[in-house]
């Protein structure tokens, strides 16, 4: 134990040492802390929803209500969702920077309207968030590196080793308590924050087990390669170099490349081809016989064929009834652009078990329920919502029932099943 | 001056025998050549993509059948954000802000549909581009190549004997300087030629191609004196590596990551849904012109009926209905730019938190430069925005004024079963509706844009110079 004591001492008395440890931790805090900051604000925009759709809502209902008529409801009406995030979320940002998570929809055609984006400052996004798993995956290697480069190698220059591996209890054991010293510190300097911030957001601990445990086996990584650097018995300085170059094209390059690979091997159409698509079904029925339409749509949803035959004027079941037709009628692009989509990912996460650094990322992403396999769980949620909110407002409509004030309330939230 | 050339010689000759060095050499080249290519086919495929989405777009708008006015006014226009040349070089923000816009009546939609969301996460590692291989890996390149270059000298004496024999300190800096200097034009000149073939496109400009060329150029220069400097102050080669690495993560992978954080907490955005609600609210207070008994369009109502000297708006020469369009219109799309101006307003602000810590970071001066002038920046990005709704409110406005000519109030408010073929005009009026023609900055503006950014790098080699010029004085004296 005096031994382990001894070699902590020694180890943080060399200046560099520690200032590279408080460096870390630093970085680590910072990181933590910038990730709880957007999470907090991200949680504040979800919780100013209910105030801003009263205040909607209210208006709506000011002048719609009277009418009575569920077409109006329909039309007027928008509904919120929202992608709460996750406890771990602040770690590991992916893409809740750049994809939606509040989104309101009301009964029309879907695909008109899930596309698209949030305000965001595109300059802010591009060079990706600073957050704690671009600290472990970019940066704690570099740290690995500072640290492990001259392990055996420093001794050596300083003309030490030798006597160093005479000494009882000297050789590999000497080697492996050092290294494992190293190990530890950076790895309390990168955790402890993280620990920190992950109970406070109330993370459950298996995910907290998680992420300490990959943060450790991602570290082993890169000591391990410093090892394996450090046996061919070049120079401490030859070592950073070449320790340095690996990383640069294991962290920056060989990701990069692939991410072109990638998109050029799975072509996905230009999603707005389903937009562009959509609307020309969903307009092409003002110009074609309105039964055209409704045939179409009832056989499709028998459950309404009972409804009474349109009448001269316009009626609103009619609009409904072709934008769901339209929706429809790009079910197969829409299916198609969504796989492409998971294939990238499929690709990319591939890539992450030869590549440890996606496959922390990747893996990061995941535990923290912000990539795309999220993003697209979230457009699922939303989609089955608005097939809640289509049959609510269709059992009004194809039934020419009245939709009182009492109705608005009665519409299908968010986030309740039912 | 022979002394500086056989120091530099004597360097460069180092150097290509240091076989991890060449490697490193030949892996850039070869990955700038991959980036120009990869950046120039790429920017090809989106370019003819986009010019045939647009196509397409515009003959489905042209072809449309006999119609209402008002549901051409729905059926909106699809538009395609052209590329500009030098965009192959620096993309920017294009994967983030997405390709095309659906314009039509009543709302100002945001553009979707951008590659960020279509690719795997491997996007946000960087793109490979020309710009991401110049601003990134070559300046790891030139302090793994010249890290040693001084201090080496002085940690094996042989500084000393130089001296000796007569040598002096300014020598041996500028032939270091000289030495590494090569070797950065070298690095830099694949990527150069290939914005050469880029700017030799139609369309491309050769001011921004300067600014570009030049601003790289000092950047690439600027770490050259960086590096020397660095091995210049320090007393042995490892520390001026870890030195240098350091300073290499904080300026170019940390700071620009760290700087968006800050100007973020600093500016916040309001998001679409605030934003919608606002407008909504905002309207309300304005007047309804879906409400009859709206005290602001019962106004317009008489003010109208007023300048044509009639009773009643079915006695009108116009299309009443046409003209509440016209004016509801023109409400809302006032009250939409007052609202996208705030939000660009806030964006402007953030990106300028962004530039002042980019004096901080060379790299990210360098950034902003480098897409100004391609033209890729956020700027470049509001432009087509401003043009985009500057052409909905037009062709809105034109649709609008048609039904307030083409359908009479009478067929407008019948419901009768032939009324809704009454309604309709003809097609050829669709055809005659102007396209979306984008037009591009000009040469200035770009290069205009990219000045804060080019100013800052050269202040950075000038004080680098100035530093390396006093630590030469000193060079090899035990401090």
């Amino acid at each position: 134990m005096t031994l382990w004591l001894h070699e902590l001492r020694l180890l943080l008395r060399a200046r560099l040492n520690l200032l590279a440890l408080v460096l870390l931790a630093g970085l680590s805090t910072a990181a933590v802390s910038l990730g709880m900051v957007e999470v907090a604000r991200q949680r504040a925009a979800i919780a100013a929803i209910p105030e801003l759709q009263t205040e909607d809502m209210a208006a709506v209902i000011g002048w719609a209500a009277e009418t009575g008529d569920p077409g109006n409801a329909a039309y007027y009406s928008f509904h919120p969702t929202w992608d709460a995030p996750a406890p771990l979320a602040f770690a590991a940002m992916g893409m809740r920077d750049v994809a939606p998570f509040i989104m309101r929809v009301r009964a029309l055609g879907l695909e008109a309207q899930i596309h698209d984006g949030d305000t965001f400052n595109p300059e802010l996004a591009l060079p990706g968030r600073f957050d704690f798993a671009f600290v472990l995956v970019f940066l704690a290697p570099l740290f690995v590196i500072a640290s492990f480069h001259d392990l055996k190698s420093g001794e050596r220059e300083a003309g030490r080793v030798r006597m160093l591996e005479a000494l009882p209890g000297g050789n590999s054991r000497l080697w492996r308590r050092r290294g494992v010293l190293r190990f530890a510190l950076l790895w309390l300097g990168l955790s402890t924050p993280f620990l920190c911030a992950a109970l406070v957001q109330g993370v459950s601990p298996g995910a907290i087990v998680a992420v300490l445990l990959l943060a450790a086996a991602y570290l082993w990584f890169w000591i391990a390669l410093a090892a394996i650097v450090g046996r061919l018995r070049w120079s401490s300085v030859t070592n950073a170099a070449t320790l340095a170059a690996i990383w640069l094209v294991l962290v920056l390059i060989v990701p990069t490349l692939a991410n072109v690979a990638i998109n050029r091997a799975v072509p996905v159409n230009q999603g707005a081809e389903i937009a562009l698509a959509q609307r020309e079904m969903v307009n092409r029925a003002w110009d074609i016989p309105r039964e055209t339409t409704m045939r179409r749509f009832y056989a499709g949803h028998p459950a309404y064929a009972a409804s009474a035959p349109l009448p001269v004027a316009f009626h609103w079941k009619w609009y409904f009834a072709f934008h769901q037709v339209g929706d429809e009628s790009v079910a197969d692009e829409v299916a198609a652009y969504r796989t492409g989509l998971e294939q990238r990912d499929r690709a990319a996460r591939l890539l992450g078990w030869v590549l440890p650094p996606v496959g922390m990322q990747m893996l990061l992403g995941q535990l923290a329920e912000t990539d795309l396999a999220a993003q697209l769980a979230y457009q699922d949620r939303i989609r089955a919502f608005h097939g809640r909110l289509r049959r609510f407002y269709y059992d009004y409509l194809f039934s020419d029932r009245p939709f009182g004030e009492a109705d608005y309330a009665r519409a299908p939230r968010f986030g309740e099943d039912g | 001056m022979s002394a500086v050339r056989l120091i530099a010689r004597d360097e460069l000759r180092l150097m290509a025998r240091n076989r991890v060095a060449l490697i490193a050499f030949m892996l850039l080249i070869l990955l700038t050549l991959v980036a120009v290519l990869s950046a120039w086919s790429h920017q090809q495929s989106i370019a003819d993509l986009r010019a045939r989405h647009q196509d397409a777009a515009q003959e489905a708008f042209d072809s449309q059948p006999d119609r209402h006015p008002h549901r051409v006014v729905h059926y909106g226009s699809f538009i395609y954000r052209p590329l500009g040349a030098l965009a192959a070089f620096d993309p920017g923000v294009d994967a983030f802000t997405g390709n095309s816009m659906f314009l039509e009546g009543h709302r100002q939609n945001t553009a979707n549909f951008g590659d960020v969301r279509q690719s795997s996460m491997l996007i946000r590692f960087g793109q490979l581009t020309p710009a991401f291989v110049l601003q990134v890996v070559a300046p790891l390149l030139l302090i793994f190549l010249g890290y040693g270059a001084i201090v080496r000298e002085s940690e094996r004496g042989t500084l000393r004997l130089l001296m000796l024999q007569g040598v002096t300190r300014r020598q041996v800096v500028l032939g270091k300087l000289a030495a590494l200097g090569i070797v950065a034009l070298l690095a830099g000149l694949p990527a150069m030629i290939g914005l050469l073939l880029i700017a030799g496109q139609p369309g491309a400009m050769l001011l921004p191609v300067l600014v570009i060329a030049l601003g790289y150029a000092a950047y690439l220069f600027l770490w050259v004196v960086l590096v020397v400097l660095t091995s210049t102050l320090v007393r042995r080669s490892r520390d001026a590596l870890l030195a240098l690495v350091a300073l290499w993560a904080v300026a170019i992978v940390l700071l620009p990551r760290l700087a968006p954080d800050v100007a973020s907490s600093a500016v916040p955005l309001a998001n679409r849904m605030q934003t919608d609600v606002a407008i909504a609210r905002d309207l309300r207070r304005m007047g309804d012109s879906h409400n009859p008994d709206d005290p602001f369009f019962a106004a317009f109502k008489q003010q109208v009926l007023d300048r044509y000297g009639a009773e009643d708006v079915e006695d009108l020469p116009v299309n009443y209905k046409g003209l509440v369009a016209v004016e509801g219109e023109r409400m809302t799309s006032e009250l939409f730019d007052r609202y996208a101006a705030a939000s660009y307003a806030a964006q402007a602000r953030q990106n300028g938190i962004v530039a002042a810590i980019g004096v901080l970071s060379p790299a990210i001066a360098l950034r902003d430069l480098s897409m100004a002038a391609a033209g890729t920046d956020f700027a470049g990005h509001r432009r087509f925005l401003e043009q985009a709704e500057d052409y909905r409110y037009d062709l809105v406005q034109r649709l609008n004024r048609l039904q307030a000519t083409g359908v009479t109030y009478a067929d407008d408010t019948a419901e009768d079963a032939g009324a809704d073929e009454r309604k309709r005009v003809g097609s050829t009026n669709w055809e005659e509706m102007p396209d979306f023609t984008y037009s591009a900055p000009s040469a200035a503006t770009l290069a205009r844009g990219a000045l804060p950014g080019l100013l800052v790098v050269l202040a950075w080699l000038i004080v680098a110079i100035v530093l390396l010029a006093r630590a030469t004085t000193t060079l090899g004296e035990r401090r």
